[in-house]
């Protein structure tokens, strides 16, 4: 019992020296993430959520403007977005001098400055086999000299990076220039996406293999406090020079930019002290915690609870009430269902495989047969739109005059089409058979872990039932379902794509033949596909080379290698206190651009 | 302390069969015994009724709009049927034509004609059901039922193969003592010095998914209870006279196992049978939560719930209640069935 | 005594071998290898082979099992292969947040079982003891996973008396804040079962002949339940508890998960879903090891409080 009564005195001395400092007015931000990181070292990382935090904690040379629709690329620390030269394979960067990293004890006291030799060792690291980087394909038959070295770096086991390679050749302290292997007029977005980050060679080999714990960056942030899958603490970088909001691509009509301008402008950025997130993977709690202010956003309002805030498409009057408001974003991204391409699976008969017409007939009729309608109002509460192409919308070489009627739910045209090419049920047990008679039973996979990878398997068996087609849903640890897509070891399988940079080509090359295996995990290999696919990547952005995705989009469409799912939209939750907000389609986090008015807060808290 | 073994009332060793017809009597006596006796064999009933397809066969028709209110309810708000299909979207555009790559373009004609045929048959999806509907306008009552199928029948089957486990590993261990002994309680002592829920986990994170695993996941990790109490019943018996008489007339080591001393032992292993049913119906539930198990066109009291656990925020309760409250309830009764069962076969205990 | 301890150590060895073979025999043999969450979005099979040889799942198993056993006794499990932590540093931060919430469950759940469980069978067989063991029974019914996802809406959000979820570095804050709900929670669902087993040890105790002994020489009742009864029903009390302690360790998942504790877990259920295999491992193994300690710490505890029991 003393114990108990020491303690809560305890408490009750302490609970006043808390509020005390909070009084300084830090201002300081809380959110959930929906999903687990994974660590902070840059090139070694590629899950969404564990990129967002180092976004701020590192910087790309170059970056996406914050207010600019459609996206526009930005420097950040280059000084200029190049211009591409030898036919779009050479790009040549200078760095703004005087940059610095954040301190840390490896610096041992002194600045570090910002050089191209960091951008350098970066990218070197991607293809370090050591490193095991998710992103390193971005670096896969790309820069002259670098294949190679990664080459030698497995046989002999040990990176070699002190040589020299054409490919990243670093001209002076501050101008780096890449060599590309064949044109590619999309290199620049590379440069641009949050991985691609220049760190300090001294500071990875200090920490080896914790460098998911120390990163040290350029950017407004550091990571003050990481309890793993649990809490991430950032803090501001008291080394970090500034930003200011750029004005001038913001849309004066748009409510958003409007009022992020008013909150920003003039002002020195970031303003938020300190960043608090919790991931939190289930989502009644992470719903009532933003509900109770114990967070100030909520990060894509579960689809659960979209008819609880935005009944009838509005705002709830009693979020209204409380200043709150919601940011709808459609975002560049798609979900798909793959069907295996290959004649068979694990020894055995695919029964959807193939480029004859009767298993194009067979996947064609699934995919008329398939509820999307359901799909969207009752799984996604309305709010995601059917994909007529892989291409989002927001995404360059996105055609929105691009209609697929081969993808729409229309369970009679599925009928009609098993019947003409000989799927019916010969045995009268209810269920088609093959067009020579013997059984067809279609499997699909899913994630055992996700309530809404089983809700997506409930319907596809349900709507094929509806057809006469006998599918059975198998669950799948997640790793198994990423492992078995990979090689081939399955029929019917789920899965979403997010731009990595926003062009169509990001898309579309999940089913160029020789990636299989790889991205394509399809398997498929189409011949007209890849020559089309190889001549679209070799043209600049413009007419000649919409009118390739767009036959790139009616190859897709006619072989039917997917079913193409939706673009789901999200809608992000702010209270009043949170100033200048607006989601940026590429970046997933917006913390250095943020403001919070902490009186505010604390009024509504009172 | 397993020296000091207590001399037992001779009552067991005179008439096995007495045993019985005596427990019987007593349990007839017991009111709450027979009362959960009576709710046990009403779901089991219910059971094989809804396995032979008697009732809620059509549970997975889809009757109501999504959420259907419950009929008590009926005429309340429900935001969650209005299905926005967003349908429209870029309609105006026309369609992209690919009658000049499609393999399917020779037999377009064909394909119409059929399709023309087929008549579209506009289902009407009732407001209001019974007890309320589901996401997809299931019937949650319905539904509750069908759901003890799987859940009875995974609680009953894992119980059954826990037992037989636990039996034969400890009528092993009790009847030769020695080597076999050491041996089954190095066994033993493996799986009990991994905290129960733990053990679970570690088999579920690597076996196939599927009914079939749960069953073996809850029967491979529950069987050791059972071992022991039987091991203890055996070593108990094996002196006894009867046993010895056994022998003399020159019974197998078998027949003395599992005829003579086994129908002594099973008092105990029926009062453990029961009470593992009742552990692996709720064990079921967590087992569901991580999404093991149970396939997508059936449906079980662990898959209900968690289903239901967003809905209790967004105000449709009934799923939650429907499948929360028969598990209760069938859950209560076997435990008080269990006791029951516990004083009429060991009335020492009372 | 000291004889005893030391043979009860040695006989811990084969057991010890046996749950290592057990967990190898799950993660290296049953289960798959995790090559692919960790090669990413776009990988090719080279890049899968060099992650394999990384892992060590390459090798032949008798030299994988070797290089675990190793692990085990070196308590240098690695690192995560989904996070690259260390293992032995995600086990040590992790513990905490967990006795916080198990360790006041514990000792409330015990006093308040006791407590009832003495009354209850004082009153045996009355009407009281009759409810009281029904509302019991029906309480265990109820699942787990219900009462956290209504008392988290009800007394989280509906009401508000607690924070939803959450935890904070300040052990008094934790304790006093985000502790409460999930520890009511878990004492809710855990001392009905409780309650019903001490009442069987006091009953049990109670028809015990020296009872009837102390009694017929005139004890008052109060004085025999409180001085014989519940001094030796401590006997299998005490080893229900040590059968409970290695459990604490795990905690309740459920309420970790659901209550955004970072505890042990929540870390295992995470672990599980991404395949995390080290992870588990390491947890399995030590608190295997930890169970058999508490065992033998029992053992000898019933040496303290119940002269009758010799070391044989």
């Amino acid at each position: 019992m003393h114990l108990a009564v020491t303690l809560l005195a305890v408490a009750f001395l302490a609970a006043p020296a808390a509020q005390a400092s909070a009084a300084v007015e830090k201002k300081v931000l809380r959110m959930a993430f929906r999903t687990a990181e994974a660590g902070f070292d840059p090139q070694r990382i590629d899950d969404r959520y564990s990129v967002g935090v180092c976004e701020n904690l590192f910087e790309p040379l170059l970056t996406y403007d914050y207010l600019a629709r459609p996206v526009r690329l930005v420097p950040l620390v280059a000084e200029a977005i190049p211009e591409p030269q030898e036919g779009g394979t050479r790009y040549t960067l200078r760095i703004r001098p005087g940059i610095l990293f954040a301190d840390d004890p490896v610096f041992k006291g002194a600045k570090r400055e910002l050089v191209a030799a960091d951008v350098e060792y970066a990218i070197k690291r991607f293809r370090d086999p050591k490193n095991r980087s998710p992103y390193g394909w971005i670096f896969e038959h790309k820069l002259v000299g670098l294949d190679e070295l990664a080459d030698a770096a497995a046989k002999s086991g040990r990176f070699d990076y002190e040589a020299k390679i054409a490919g990243l050749e670093v001209r002076d302290r501050y101008i780096i220039s890449f060599k590309l292997v064949e044109p590619d007029y999309n290199f620049l977005y590379l440069l641009a996406m949050p991985n691609v980050v220049p760190v300090a060679r001294e500071v990875i080999e200090a920490y080896g293999a914790d460098t998911h714990a120390h990163p040290v960056g350029t950017g407004p942030y550091v990571l003050k406090e990481w309890v793993r899958r649990s809490k991430i603490v950032l803090e501001k970088n008291p080394n970090h020079r500034g930003y200011e909001i750029d004005a001038r691509w913001a849309d004066p009509a748009d409510e958003w930019d409007r009022r992020a301008l008013d909150s920003l402008r003039g002002k020195r950025l970031p303003l938020i002290d300190r960043v608090e997130i919790y991931p939190i993977e289930d989502e009644q709690p992470r719903f009532l915690a933003f509900l109770n202010k114990e967070h100030d956003l909520l990060d894509e309002t579960p689809f659960s609870f979209i008819h609880q805030v935005l009944p009838n498409g509005r705002l709830s009057p009693g979020l209204q009430a409380l200043g709150v408001s919601a940011y709808r974003e459609e975002q560049p991204e798609f979900t798909y269902d793959v069907f295996n391409m290959n004649d068979k699976v694990e020894g055995r008969e695919n029964p959807v495989g193939g480029y004859t017409p009767e298993r194009v007939a067979l996947r064609r009729a699934m995919i008329l047969g398939h509820d999307r309608d359901r799909e969207i109002g009752v799984l996604r509460k309305g709010q995601a739109i059917p994909a007529q192409s892989p291409v989002p919308p927001g995404v360059v070489g996105y055609d929105p005059a691009f209609r697929a009627s081969a993808q729409d739910y229309d369970p009679p045209r599925a009928k009609a089409l098993l019947d003409t090419f000989g799927y019916v049920d010969r045995d009268g047990d209810g269920w088609r058979e093959q067009p020579d008679g013997r059984p067809l039973m279609i499997e699909y996979k899913y994630n055992a872990g996700s309530q809404e990878s089983r809700q997506l398997a409930e319907l596809w068996s349900k709507s094929m039932a509806d057809v006469g087609i006998r599918l059975e849903a198998v669950a799948v640890q997640f790793v198994d379902l990423l492992k078995d897509k990979k090689v081939g070891k399955f029929v019917v399988a789920g899965s979403a794509w997010i731009a990595d940079y926003p062009d169509a080509q990001n898309f579309l090359q999940l089913l160029y033949g020789p990636n299989s295996g790889t991205s394509n995990e399809a398997h498929f290999r189409l011949d007209a596909y890849d020559r089309l696919y190889l001549r679209s990547a070799s043209l600049p952005d413009g007419p000649e080379r919409n009118a390739v995705y767009r036959e790139l989009n009616r190859l897709l469409l006619a072989w039917a290698p997917w079913r193409l799912g939706v673009h789901r939209i999200f809608n992000h939750l702010q209270y009043p206190w949170v100033k200048g907000y607006k989601k940026h389609p590429i970046l997933y986090t917006n913390f250095k651009y943020l403001d919070l008015d902490v009186a505010a807060r604390a009024a509504a808290s009172r | 302390m397993s020296a000091v073994l207590p001399k037992h009332i001779p009552v067991v060793r005179e008439a096995s069969p007495g045993l019985w017809a005596l427990a019987w009597r007593r349990l007839r006596a017991d009111r709450v015994g027979m009362v959960s006796l009576a709710v046990v064999v009403a779901f089991l009933a219910m059971m094989l009724a809804s396995y032979a397809g008697l009732i809620a066969k059509d549970w997975n028709k889809e009757r109501g709009v999504s959420y259907a209110n419950p009929a008590f309810l009926a005429g309340a708000e429900n935001l969650e049927a209005k299905e926005v299909t967003n349908k429209d979207f870029g309609t105006q555009a026309k369609p992209v034509d690919l009658s000049d790559i499609d393999p399917l373009a020779p037999r377009y004609k064909e394909w119409e004609e059929r399709a023309a045929k087929i008549a579209v048959t506009e289902v009407k999806r009732a407001e209001t059901l019974p007890f309320g509907g589901d996401k997809w306008g299931r019937d949650v009552l319905e539904k509750a039922i069908k759901g003890s199928e799987v859940s009875i029948f995974v609680g009953l089957t894992a119980a059954l193969f826990a037992t037989i486990i636990g039996t034969v590993l400890g009528a092993l261990a009790g009847y030769w003592g020695g080597r076999v002994n050491d041996f089954l309680e190095w066994f033993y002592n493996i799986f009990t010095s991994i905290p129960y829920i733990l053990l679970i986990l570690a088999f579920a994170a690597v076996f196939k998914k599927g009914l079939d695993t749960i069953i073996v996941i809850l029967a491979l990790t529950g069987w050791t209870g059972i071992y022991r109490l039987v091991r203890a019943e055996y070593i108990k018996h094996c002196g006894r006279e009867y046993v010895k008489a056994a022998q003399a007339i020159g019974a197998s080591h078998f027949s003395r196992m599992f005829v003579h001393i086994l129908p002594n032992a099973s008092h105990v292993i029926l009062v453990q049978l029961s009470q593992h049913v009742v552990q692996f119906i709720k064990a079921e539930v967590i087992l569901s939560f991580l999404g093991l198990g149970v396939p997508v066109d059936m449906v079980s009291w662990g898959t209900m719930l968690a289903e239901a656990q967003n809905e209790l925020v967004i105000g449709k309760w009934w799923q939650l209640v429907a499948a929360g409250a028969s598990m209760a309830f069938l859950v209560t009764a076997f435990s008080m069935l269990t006791d029951s069962l516990r004083d009429a076969l060991d009335p020492k205990l009372k | 005594m000291a004889a005893y301890v030391i043979r009860r150590l040695w006989q811990m060895i084969p057991t010890l071998a046996g749950v290592i073979l057990l967990i190898f025999f799950l993660f290296n043999w049953v289960g798959g290898d995790p090559a692919q969450v960790l090669a990413g979005k776009i990988s090719n099979p080279e890049q899968i082979a060099n992650i394999r040889k990384q892992l060590g799942v390459d090798q032949p198993y008798w030299y994988q099992l070797w290089v675990f056993v190793q692990q085990v006794f070196t308590f240098d499990f690695g690192r995560s292969w989904s996070t690259n932590e260390e293992v032995s540093k995600i086990l040590l931060t992790r513990v905490g947040p967990t006795l916080t919430i198990m360790v006041p469950v514990l000792v409330i759940e015990t006093m308040l079982a006791v407590a009832f469980a003495i009354m209850v069978a004082y009153v045996r067989g009355s009407l009281t003891d009759r409810t009281i063991m029904v509302i019991c029974t029906t309480a265990m019914s109820i699942s787990f996973l219900v009462y956290i996802i209504f008392a988290q809406w009800l007394f989280g959000f509906k009401l508000g008396w607690f924070p939803v979820q959450g935890w904070s570095e300040s052990f008094s804050r934790n304790l006093l804040t985000y502790a409460p709900l999930p520890v009511m929670l878990a004492i809710f669902v855990g001392l009905a079962p409780q309650l019903r087993l001490y009442r069987s040890f006091f009953l049990e105790e109670i028809n015990q002949d020296y009872v009837r002994t102390a009694r017929a020489k005139g004890l008052p009742e109060k004085q025999v339940m409180m001085k014989h009864v519940l001094r030796n029903a401590l006997i299998p009390i005490l080893t229900n508890i040590g059968i409970y302690l290695p459990g604490l360790f795990v905690g309740s998942f459920l309420l970790e998960v659901f209550f955004s504790i970072p505890g042990l877990g929540r870390e295992i259920v995470t672990a599980v879903n991404r395949s995390d295999f080290p992870v588990i491992k390491a947890v399995t193994v030590y608190l295997a090891m930890l169970t058999m300690f508490i065992n033998l710490l029992v053992d000898v505890m019933y040496k303290l409080v119940d002269p009758r029991v010799s070391f044989k």
